[in-house]
C-alpha cells in the first residue's frame, strides 16, 4: 500500500510478540506526557528534594564541609535508617501528587472518546491495557521513590565507607517493598477512579478525595466508636506503619503525625492489598468495549 | 478449502437480562457480507459478539473457522474494526493515532508508521493527517476510523454503519473505497447498515435481522444474476403477436395496462433478440428496465414475515 500506488494491500511482514504489545501503550503514553511542559516541570520539582537529601549526605560524610558550616557534633548529621525512611516518606508523598496528575491523563483520553473498542478489537486484552497503563505509573513513580532512594543509599555507601553498606544492606528490601506497595496502590486507585469518572479534571479531584475523605471518616469512626480500626481508612498512616516496620524504626517523627499506629502492620498490608483488589474489580467492571444497560 | 466466512450455530446472546439474539443459525460463504436490519434488530450485538465483546449464552459463531469466544484472540488478530460510534483519541494527530493502533495490532514501529501514512493517503485524508483527530469533521472521523481499521492489513474488515453522518459525496467516496478494498485483496468484508443502498453496492450476500432473529439470508450475486433475466418493458403498439413471439423464444410474459409488459428471459436469450422481435413487429420499446429493487423487495418481505423457531422468521 505504498503512497504513490494508492491501492490497498494486505500486510505480510513480521509482527511483534503478543506479550510485548502492552508496552506500546506505555511508549505512547510517555511520549504524550513529555509533550506537556507542566508534567516536565512537575517531574523536575519531584527530583529537587533528592538534591537536598544528597547534599545532606555529602555534608554528613564530609568533615571539612561541616567545619566550613561551623557545625559541631556528628549526631546532627546522622544518615541512618530513620533518614532513609524520611526520604522515602517525602518521595512517596510527591509520588501521590504526581499520580493524581498523570493517572487520569492515561485513561480518560481513551474513555471519553470511546477508543476502548479499538484497543479491544485487536489481539489485545483488558489485562494488556491495564498492564500498559500501569507500567507508565509504575515506571514514573519508581523514578521518584525507590530509584532515587537507592541512588542516595549508594551515595551514602560510597561516602561512608567502613563497611556501612554491609551493615545497612537490608534497607534495600524495605526501600523497594514499601515503595512497591505504595506505587501499586496509587496506580490502581488512579486507574480505577479515572476509568470510573472518565473526565480528567474530575478524576484528579476524586483521587484526592479517595485518599483524604476516608481518612476523615476513619477518624470520625475512631472518635465515635472509641477504637483505632478507623485508621485502616487512613492510607498515608497505613503506609507510615509499613514503612516504620520495614525500617525497624519505632521512633518519632514517622509515627508522630497521627500518633502511634495501633493497627497491626499485617492489617495495614492487608488493607492496601484489598484496595488494589477493589480497584481491579472497578477496572474490570468499567473497562469494557461495550457497556451493557440492565433492564 | 476456505472455511465459511461466518457460521452461526444456534447463537443466543443475552445482555442485561434480555435476550438480544435468539438462536441464530446460518452459514454465510461470500467474501462481502451485508448485515441489514432496522434499528434494534441486533446487528451491532452480532458484531460485538463476533469480536468477542459479548459472550454467547448459547450456541456459537465462527469467523473463518475461528470461534468468537474460544479463539477470540486469534480471531481478533485477523480483524480490522470500524465501530459505529465515535472512537478515537482526540488529542492525537490522525497519523499518530493510526500508527498507535497498528502497533497494538503487532506491526513493528517503522512499518506501523509507514502503513499509517499510506492508509491516511489511501482514504483521502493525506492533507489532514497531522491534525488532531478531535478537530476532524464527522465525515473525516469516519475515514480516520476506516484508516485505523485497514492500516494493519486485516483479513476480515468489519464496518459498523460506516456511512453514518456522511454527506452524499463523502458517502459515495467511502463506498467506492470499500469496493476497492474488497476487489484489491482477498479481504473478507462484513458491513452492517440500515441503508440498503450501502449494502447493495458493496456486498455479495446479506443477512437480514429483525428483532434478534434471522429474517433472511440472501445471496445477492445470484439475485442479480436472476434479475438480469427479468425485464420490465413499456411499449407502444404491442399486440398479442409481440408477446407470442417472445414466448416462442422461451420467455414468460405478463401483460399489464398501458403497454407495460414484464418478461422473464431464459438463459440463452439475449436482450437484442427482444429488440429484434419488437422491430420486426413495429413495436416501440419506450422504456426497458432490469429489476433493480431486489434487495428492497427482499428486505421488505423479510420485515413483513412473522416469527418461526431456530432463529428464523
Amino acid at each position: 500500500m505504498a503512497v504513490y500506488k494508492r491501492r490497498y494491500n494486505s500486510y505480510l511482514g513480521s509482527l511483534t510478540p503478543t506479550w510485548s504489545r502492552f508496552f506500546v501503550l506505555t511508549k505512547f503514553a510517555f511520549a504524550d506526557l513529555f509533550k506537556s511542559r507542566f508534567f516536565v516541570l512537575l517531574l523536575i520539582l519531584a527530583t529537587v528534594p533528592n538534591l537536598f537529601f544528597a547534599g545532606y549526605i555529602f555534608i554528613a560524610n564530609n568533615k571539612t564541609a561541616q567545619l566550613l558550616m561551623q557545625v559541631r557534633g556528628a549526631d546532627i548529621f546522622s544518615v541512618e535508617t530513620r533518614y532513609f525512611a524520611i526520604i522515602l516518606l517525602v518521595q512517596t508523598n510527591i509520588a501521590l501528587l504526581l499520580n493524581c496528575w498523570v493517572g487520569p491523563i492515561l485513561v480518560s483520553g481513551d474513555l471519553t472518546n470511546g477508543a476502548l473498542p479499538l484497543f479491544l478489537s485487536r489481539p489485545f486484552g483488558r489485562a494488556d491495557y491495564v498492564l500498559g497503563k500501569l507500567a507508565v505509573l509504575a515506571l514514573l513513580l519508581s523514578a521518584v521513590t525507590w530509584v532515587p532512594s537507592l541512588l542516595l543509599f549508594g551515595l551514602q555507601s560510597g561516602l561512608a565507607r567502613n563497611g556501612w553498606i554491609w551493615s545497612h544492606l537490608w534497607m534495600v528490601i524495605p526501600i523497594i517493598l514499601c515503595s512497591a506497595i505504595w506505587i501499586l496502590m496509587l496506580s490502581f486507585i488512579s486507574l480505577a477512579v479515572s476509568a470510573w469518572v472518565k473526565l480528567r479534571i474530575v478524576a484528579t479531584g476524586v483521587i484526592f478525595v479517595a485518599f483524604f475523605v476516608p481518612l476523615g471518616l476513619g477518624e470520625m469512626f475512631n472518635a465515635i466508636m472509641g477504637t483505632y480500626w478507623g485508621h485502616l481508612l487512613n492510607f498515608p498512616l497505613l503506609f507510615q506503619l509499613i514503612l516504620s516496620n520495614g525500617f525497624r524504626e519505632q521512633s518519632e517523627p514517622i509515627n508522630s503525625i497521627y500518633g502511634r499506629g495501633e493497627v497491626p502492620v499485617a492489617a495495614a498490608w492487608g488493607m492496601m492489598i484489598l484496595v488494589c483488589i477493589f480497584s481491579l474489580f472497578i477496572l474490570n467492571a468499567r473497562l469494557r468495549a461495550r457497556e451493557t444497560v440492565r433492564g | 478449502m476456505m472455511p465459511p466466512t461466518i457460521e452461526l450455530d444456534g447463537l443466543e446472546v443475552q445482555l442485561g437480562g434480555r435476550t438480544i439474539l435468539h438462536g441464530l443459525t446460518g452459514v454465510l460463504k461470500s467474501r462481502a457480507i451485508g448485515l441489514l436490519g432496522p434499528n434494534g434488530a441486533g446487528k451491532s450485538t452480532l458484531i460485538n459478539t463476533l469480536l468477542g465483546f459479548h459472550v454467547p449464552s448459547k450456541g456459537s459463531v465462527r469467523v473463518l473457522g475461528l470461534d468468537s469466544h474460544t479463539d477470540s484472540k486469534a480471531l481478533r488478530s485477523l480483524v480490522g474494526y470500524m465501530p459505529e460510534n465515535d472512537a478515537f483519541i482526540a488529542k492525537m494527530s490522525g497519523v499518530r493515532f493510526v500508527r498507535y493502533m497498528a502497533e497494538i495490532s503487532g506491526l513493528p514501529s517503522e512499518q506501523a508508521m509507514e502503513r499509517a501514512h499510506e492508509a491516511f493517503v489511501y482514504v483521502g485524508l493525506g492533507e489532514a493527517r497531522y491534525r488532531p483527530v478531535g478537530t476532524y469533521s464527522l465525515g473525516m472521523k469516519q475515514l480516520a476510523k476506516l484508516a485505523q481499521a485497514i492500516a494493519h492489513g486485516p483479513k476480515v474488515l468489519i464496518l459498523d454503519e460506516p456511512t453514518n453522518g456522511m454527506d452524499p459525496p463523502a458517502r459515495k467516496r467511502l463506498i467506492e473505497l470499500i469496493r476497492e478494498i474488497r476487489e484489491a485483496s482477498d479481504i473478507c468484508l462484513l458491513l452492517s447498515s440500515h441503508l440498503l443502498r450501502d449494502v447493495e453496492e458493496t456486498c455479495d450476500e446479506v443477512l437480514i435481522l429483525r428483532n434478534g432473529q434471522i429474517a433472511s439470508i440472501c445471496n445477492l450475486v445470484e439475485e442479480r444474476r436472476a434479475n438480469r433475466k427479468f425485464l420490465e418493458l413499456e411499449t407502444l403498439g404491442a399486440e398479442a403477436t409481440f408477446t407470442a413471439a417472445l414466448e416462442s423464444l422461451g420467455c414468460e410474459c405478463a401483460v399489464f395496462s398501458s403497454g407495460r409488459i414484464k418478461v422473464v428471459m431464459p438463459d440463452k436469450v439475449e436482450i437484442r433478440e427482444v429488440f429484434k422481435v419488437a422491430a420486426d413487429r413495429g413495436v416501440q420499446i419506450r422504456r426497458m428496465n432490469h429489476r433493480r429493487d431486489s434487495l428492497e423487495d427482499i428486505f421488505l418481505s423479510a420485515m413483513e414475515q412473522t416469527g418461526a423457531p431456530d432463529g428464523r422468521l
